[in-house]
């Protein structure tokens, strides 16, 4: 059905445990309900695309898992977001501790303005004090596994700021990974990319599911393809359709889903 | 211009008549004009300040500056009491207002719920419209005798005899007016400055910056400290330096505060004077070589302050290309 996608021959592992398990999840901003009754499991060390047309929720649920929502007092979840047995939506889960263990990347590449070094460093030293070697051996092995290494090791000094946009990009997924989190979220990480950015931070991802689970959105479904081993399909707040990759772009159960991948609406 | 009518079908009558060039030769040159009484105005009043504060700058030379007499009778003139009392008010009205200032502007942009953030945004505005005035008056009749009563008598107190800060902190003649004064009461002018120029520079901040800084796990402070106040870091510096440039220069509040003492005291709560307290004070019946000696402190004043500016505006360009 879907010949122009490259269907990547996906390892899946029915038996991998559940990272984080979504359960009943109503998402509010002020009166606006944003997200109607969520349940979604996602499998450790996959990666599990959040497709669907713009508005649909996609970025809000990644929001709720770091609770970055909580920043606005107007927005506010209820049910169950299971991380490691605990609820991370209650109100007595420690955010800081939270977000060190579920890392984000977001669609613009934000760089902090301070050296590159810096830049990788801040995630590590907000958690920790380790010795000068230590953190300059983690600092170049996050720089070496987000594949920034050989561009910028001879101006770890100068500011994160002077790196063109994918380079920002890789740092900031160098700046997450370093603080070895279980779980990246991926916020549209590769639309304000050019494609050989793009491409570089797909090859990435592949590289880091081995290690990390990762929820990604994205509106680009050949990337959702490419990379992702489970996909699911949101519209209107609510999850329409929640698969294999496999089976959402090739056997799509519903038929939304099946106009959506298609590019019939959208 | 006729050229081109002239090639026009004669269908299509013009919608506006072609205007007239004499006309935009006049705006020009207006216009020009305008701008050139910028720059004639500004050489006009450094050139009659150097004139006027020549005979001073003659007389008593480099030691105009640092001489701390200031005799009428005998026409002895130094500035350095009034330079210091300048530099030591506005350094006084900085450490106080700097903090102040960052820390308003950090609460309303980050941490006051929406019903907090608009009276306290207002009420920085009105504050700033407040006239110098005002703030002379509220500062003598009501400020100075609090400030009397419940700091500098107690503080004298403890501090007596103590090494150091029972020279800088000890007040002789606790009146409430003095330098510590002027510099408190500056500070509250320069705090709605600085505070909203700052606040304007967090709020341009993109949400996915700061946002980004939470998600890696900063608390609110962590995040304040290293990435949103150096992220705004220079144009706060420029914010700064114009607030500066205020404390500086004022005059009215300064001088009904500051006690207005023509010698140089070595503690901040005795009375002191600034460049411009000075001047207001003796200006109407300054004569002669005295008068050619304020006008050579202004010269000083407008040349300082004039430096303030620049490294001001220096340091806000560069903020464009940061």
């Amino acid at each position: 059905m879907l010949s122009t996608l490259e269907l990547s021959p996906q390892t899946l592992d029915a038996e991998a445990p559940v990272r984080i398990a979504v359960k009943n999840l109503d998402f509010y901003y002020g009166e606006h309900k944003a997200l109607k009754n969520i349940n979604l499991d996602f499998r450790d060390r996959h990666v599990t695309a959040l497709i669907g047309p713009s508005g649909c929720g996609k970025s809000t649920l990644l929001r709720v898992f770091n609770r970055i929502y909580s920043l606005y007092p107007e927005q506010r979840a209820t049910g169950e977001v299971i991380l490691d047995g605990r609820n991370v939506i209650s109100n007595d889960v420690d955010v800081n501790e939270l977000r060190s263990r579920i890392g984000m990347v977001f669609q613009k590449p934000t760089p902090f303005p301070m050296s590159i070094y810096d830049n990788v460093a801040f995630g590590i030293r907000l958690n920790e004090k380790p010795p000068k070697s230590e953190l300059d051996d983690r600092v170049e092995g996050a720089l070496r596994r987000s594949a920034l290494w050989d561009e910028v090791k001879d101006k770890l000094r100068m500011s994160g700021m002077g790196l063109s946009g994918g380079q920002q990009q890789r740092l900031c997924i160098a700046r997450t990974i370093a603080q070895k989190p279980e779980v990246i979220l991926f916020d549209e990480p590769t639309s304000a990319l050019d494609p050989i950015s793009t491409g570089k931070i797909e090859d990435l991802l592949e590289q880091l599911k081995t290690d990390f689970t990762i929820v990604i959105v994205t509106h680009n479904m050949q990337q959702a393809a490419r990379i992702s081993q489970y996909t699911a399909f949101m519209y209107l707040g609510e999850v329409i359709e929640f698969a294999p990759t496999n089976t959402i772009f090739m056997n799509p159960h519903k038929k939304q889903t099946q106009d959506y991948v298609t590019g019939r609406f959208g | 211009m006729t050229a081109v009518t002239q090639t026009m079908p004669a269908a299509a009558a013009p919608l506006r008549k072609t205007p007239k060039g004499t006309f935009d030769i006049v705006f020009r040159n207006a216009s020009f004009l305008a701008a050139l009484f910028v720059l004639v105005l500004l050489a006009g009043i450094m050139l009659s300040m150097v004139v006027g504060g020549w005979p001073a700058f003659r007389e008593f030379g480099f030691g105009f500056i640092t001489s701390s007499v200031w005799d009428t009778q005998n026409d002895q003139y130094g500035a350095w009491p009034a330079i210091v009392g300048t530099l030591s008010t506005a350094l006084i009205a900085l450490v106080i207002g700097v903090p102040l200032s960052l820390g308003i502007a950090v609460y309303l942009t980050q941490l006051a719920p929406p019903w907090f953030k608009q009276p306290v945004a207002t009420a920085i505005e009105l504050l700033a419209a407040v006239p110098s005035i005002i703030y002379g008056m509220w500062g003598l009749f009501v400020f100075v005798p609090l400030f009397a009563a419940y700091v500098q008598v107690p503080l004298s107190n403890i501090v007596e005899g103590l090494p150091l800060v029972g020279t800088v902190l000890y007040s002789r003649s606790p009146s409430g007016l003095g330098i510590f004064t002027a510099g408190i009461i500056l500070a509250f002018m320069i705090i709605p400055f600085i505070a909203s120029i700052t606040r304007d520079m967090l709020e341009q901040i993109p949400s996915v910056l700061r946002e980004s800084a939470y998600g890696i796990g900063a608390t609110t402070w962590e995040v304040v400290r290293h990435v949103l106040v150096p992220q705004a870091g220079v144009s706060i510096i420029g914010a700064v330096m114009l607030g500066l440039g205020r404390a500086l220069g004022e005059t009215m509040a300064v001088t009904f505060v500051v006690g207005n003492a023509n010698r140089l005291s070595a503690s901040i709560l005795d009375p002191g004077s600034t460049i411009a307290s000075r001047i207001a004070n003796e200006f109407n019946e300054a004569l002669g070589l005295q008068l050619n000696a304020l006008i050579a402190l202004g010269c000083i004043l407008f040349f300082v302050t004039f430096v303030v500016l620049v490294i001001a505006r220096i340091l806000v360009s560069r903020v464009k290309t940061y």
